[in-house]
């Protein structure tokens, strides 16, 4: 112990900055979400791309800021993580420290505080699912625990928001209260023990480092354990485990589960879809009955065609993106989708990746963006780097939209649940094929280890599935506010300009051709977009796109799909609904008329393969330090869709 | 099941009882040397365990069972210091030191065996030779006389258990980690996930083919691949 740190710290700041440490499935993230509520803010760590999370509460009249380090083992840096953790622990400008620990686990948590507690800041210890341990049988000495560590101990249940009361008054008083330093049977224990393993091979030294700090632990816990907890406390999470990791049965029920959650995406998503179409198609015509101006308006034609259409038929897909991630939420939140990397490792160590790549593309089924961010857990860049490459592979919520419109339109009602778990399938098969195809060539190398923990099962709290949902759709909501807005008002001016000089509709009127106003009104909008800018360039690659089966509509959509892959959506209703109500309801029966199934399969293949957006290739820039692997990604996977394509529409040309 | 703790506990009232007939909160703290407001939880965790009764004010006073229960601890507390300080030697603070962490993790079996070993010790007539020899052996006591007889190398015959890796445990087996292999990134972790040298862990099961293996340790459960587990090894029971 430092001597200044035996006294009164008078300097103390008035306003306190606050570190969040702890192991992984400590419950660090909801005890974050208790102590800050929504006053947080979400950020980067400059250079690497760890998420750095902020919050703060008043206490007193004081602002106790608090940031949310990620969840680790030790203060070794051999993952981004770690090292992030132990930098900002021993040069962060912080007051102190809170360790938060699962009670359960109370071994593991001490030989972890004792660690952070080599570093002579103003420690309180936070042993968070107390009920849980309490309802395992186990009770634990505080008192005498604070005592032999010389820190204060509060006991929390962050889910449910016991003890953080308590906590917070800890967390302001630590800076200010007289630092003790351990028991003296604790310090010899630890005497001289670095907190950060020092970078060098020396396998007995850390070995020995470690079991110093396993028995100081132990004794913390002969002295304080009054009660340990039951052998079968986790007796239930084990009957399930029984089932669900199962040697022969956990591979189905992990499969029948994704299956699951895709199906109430599907069906349950649909009555709200209707209420969200319904009410753009009357914004659009409210707005045209109101319209002040003459019905021929180009601006209003901007609005309404535009602005209200291209956005809405973003907004439509709200529901299934909000389902999804209730249904990817649960799992995560109840310890399955550990069990679902324990079931995957298998596979996915066979064609090069490692179980911890199956978070980051499951995150990928959401946005590639935050699963790109995601793969920052895995230690071996090579690991991570196939990961990356193969990503965009998943489907991503923005494709859903896709599927959503090209499904039922193009397939018979009994395959369109069995079509979107194949369009999910397909993904997952291609990048297995495809990583393994890296790491035997590109990426060569060593496997890095899996060590998972697995938590017992818990009942997700609604709080946290709301706060994610509300994320997840304010990440999707501001994209359709921003990007898509944007791109919508751009694609609108090259869709309509330029007008062609004369319409050969009216011509053909002119001739005696039978058409009625509405037809003949289609007709000119037809016309219309071929003349436009999209309407040249699509029809100028035309050529190059047929042995896949698109026509120029397709191929303009497609190019489209670069800027953000939901816009394929709006521009295909652009292309479809100019001199329409606008009337999204109307885009499938459209594209019904005019492809075949066959064609669907080709355009499903291309647009879950190629062209990651552009969004994709900039986070890929970012978190691979450079443009090679992100054009490479970009062009290797739309040579691969083009092939893909081109393959399935000929074969279904030999099957029919 | 009583924790190490409450053990502890257990013995400092069966002191205080034998000495002052009750135990106060105060004195337990201070002979434990903890605060009193730790005592009053451990004290209702053994009043609960119907091992102690509350007496007039702040006094306890020990149950029927719990004063068995103290004498067994209290015992075991005193043979082992007996084996360690005057039968092998050792100085009193060593013994009184091992005793008290020893007392804790010993099952009864080998209480047991130690007990009727110093009985033989105390009460057969030939044994008091035996430890005059035992204490004059050159092996313990390198600077005492050449013992006459010519006993040569000394084989230490220490039972051996079998030695596997963590791979090679079966669903069911349990083990005691011995030795961590590997290096950099994957032992650190190892380690750092609490597999440490005497650790016992439980194998609770194997993806098909072995891989990954799924263990319980230390109150908690993790799976680790085939390749990772082979770098472990464990001696199993």
């Amino acid at each position: 112990m430092k001597p200044d740190l035996q006294m009164a710290r008078d300097d103390a700041r008035p306003n306190p900055t606050v570190l969040l440490m702890g192991n992984p499935n400590s419950g660090k993230t909801s005890l974050f979400n208790a102590l800050t509520g929504s006053r947080q803010r979400v950020g980067n760590y400059p250079g690497v791309t760890v998420e750095k999370r902020e919050g703060h509460w008043i206490h007193q009249g004081r602002i106790v800021t608090v940031r949310d380090l990620p969840g680790t083992y030790s203060l070794s840096s051999y993952s981004p993580e770690e090292a992030v953790a132990s930098e900002e622990l021993l040069a962060g400008d912080h007051d102190a420290v809170v360790v938060v620990a699962d009670a359960t686990v109370l071994r593991r948590s001490l030989m972890f505080l004792l660690q952070v507690m080599r570093l002579d800041k103003p420690v309180v210890f936070c042993l968070n699912m107390a009920d849980e341990a309490r309802r395992a049988g186990q009770q634990v000495d505080k008192v005498e625990l604070a005592r032999l560590l010389g820190v204060p101990v509060v006991e929390t249940a962050a889910h449910r928001g016991e003890g953080v009361a308590e906590l917070k008054a800890a967390v302001a008083a630590a800076p200010t209260r007289r630092a003790l330093p351990p028991a003296p049977e604790i310090r010899e224990l630890i005497a001289g023990l670095p907190a950060v393993e020092p970078v060098r091979d020396d396998v007995d030294a850390s070995t020995r480092r470690l079991q110093a700090f396993g028995r100081a632990a132990d004794l913390l816990m002969e002295r304080t354990v009054l009660a340990a907890p039951r052998e079968d406390h986790r007796r239930l999470s084990q009957r399930i485990d029984r089932v669900v990791a199962h040697k022969v049965w956990g591979m189905p029920i992990f499969l029948a589960v994704m299956y699951a959650v895709f199906w109430l995406t599907f069906t349950l998503g649909e009555a709200p879809m209707g209420w969200i179409e319904a009410g753009v198609a009357r914004l659009g015509d409210g707005v045209t009955a109101l319209w002040p101006g003459s019905p021929e308006s180009p601006l209003l034609s901007l609005l309404v065609d535009g602005i209200i259409a291209g956005v809405g038929g973003v907004l439509v897909f709200l529901p299934n993106i909000v389902l999804l991630f209730l249904g990817l939420s649960i799992l995560e939140d109840t310890g399955y989708m550990a069990r679902a990397a324990y079931i995957m490792d298998r596979v996915l160590s066979r064609v090069g990746l490692h179980g911890k790549s199956f978070l980051p593309l499951v995150t990928g089924f959401g946005c590639s963006i935050p699963g790109i961010m995601a793969t920052r857990t895995i230690e071996n860049e090579r690991d991570r780097l196939a990961t990356i490459l193969v990503l965009p592979l998943m489907s991503c919520g923005a494709r859903l939209p896709i599927w959503l419109l090209i499904i039922p339109a193009l397939f018979p009602p009994a395959w369109r649940t069995p079509a979107l778990w194949g369009v999910y399938l397909a993904g997952i098969v291609l990048a297995m094929g495809l990583s393994l195809l890296l790491r035997g060539t590109l990426l060569k190398g060593e496997p890095t280890p899996f060590m998972l923990e697995l938590p017992p099962y818990r009942m997700p709290t609604l709080r946290s599935l709301v706060m994610r949902m509300w994320d997840r759709s304010r990440q999707y909501l501001r994209k359709a506010g921003t990007v898509i807005l944007a791109i919508s008002v751009v694609l609108w001016v090259l869709t309509t300009f330029p007008r062609p000089d004369a319409y050969e509709v009216d011509a053909e009127l002119a001739a005696g051709a039978a058409y009625t106003a509405e037809q003949a009104a289609g007709i000119r909008a037809a016309e219309d977009l071929e003349a436009s800018v999209v309407g040249r360039l699509g029809r100028w690659l035309e050529p190059a796109f047929r042995p896949l089966g698109f026509d120029w509509r397709l191929v303009t959509a497609s190019l489209g799909a670069f800027a953000a892959k939901e816009v394929f959506v709006s521009q295909m209703s652009i292309v479809y609904a100019l001199g329409e109500d606008g009337d999204p309801g109307e885009l499938g029966a459209r594209l019904g008329n005019h492809y075949s199934s066959r064609v669907g399969v080709s355009m499903i293949l291309f647009l879950l393969v190629g062209t990651p957006c552009m969004a994709t290739v900039a986070v890929t820039r970012r978190e691979t330090g450079g443009w090679t692997w992100a054009l490479l990604q970009f062009g290797g996977l739309t040579v691969l869709a083009y092939l893909l394509a081109w393959l399935a529409y000929a074969a279904g040309g030999w099957l029919s | 099941m009583l924790t190490p703790a409450l053990e502890d506990y257990l013995e400092t009232v069966f002191r205080l009882v034998a000495r002052h007939g009750a135990a106060r909160v105060r004195d337990i703290a201070a002979a434990r040397n903890v605060k009193p407001g730790s005592v009053s939880p451990a004290m209702k965790r053994l009043d609960k365990l119907g091992l102690i009764r509350y007496e007039r004010g702040e006094y306890v006073g020990l149950t029927d069972s719990g004063l068995a229960a103290a004498r067994k601890v209290y015992s075991r507390h005193q043979v082992l210091h007996r084996f360690l300080g005057e039968f092998l030697g050792l100085p009193a603070d060593v013994a009184e030191q091992d005793a008290c962490s020893m007392e804790h993790s010993l099952s009864p079996q080998t209480v047991d065996a130690i007990v009727r070993f110093l009985e033989y010790m105390e009460v057969c007539p030939e044994a008091s030779d035996d430890i005059a020899r035992f204490r004059k052996c050159s092996a313990v006591h390198p600077d005492v006389d050449p013992c006459p007889h010519d006993c040569g190398i000394v084989p230490l015959t220490i039972e051996r258990t079998p030695i596997m890796s963590i791979a090679q445990m079966q669903p069911g087996q349990r083990g005691r980690v011995r030795q961590i292999g590997g290096r950099g990134a994957v032992r650190q972790r190892l380690l750092d996930m609490g597999l440490l040298p005497d650790v016992t862990l439980l194998m609770e099961r194997k993806a098909p083919t072995g891989d990954p293996v799924w263990i319980k340790l230390q109150g908690f459960e993790m799976a680790l691949r085939r390749s990772e587990a082979e770098l472990v090894s464990v001696e199993t029971a």
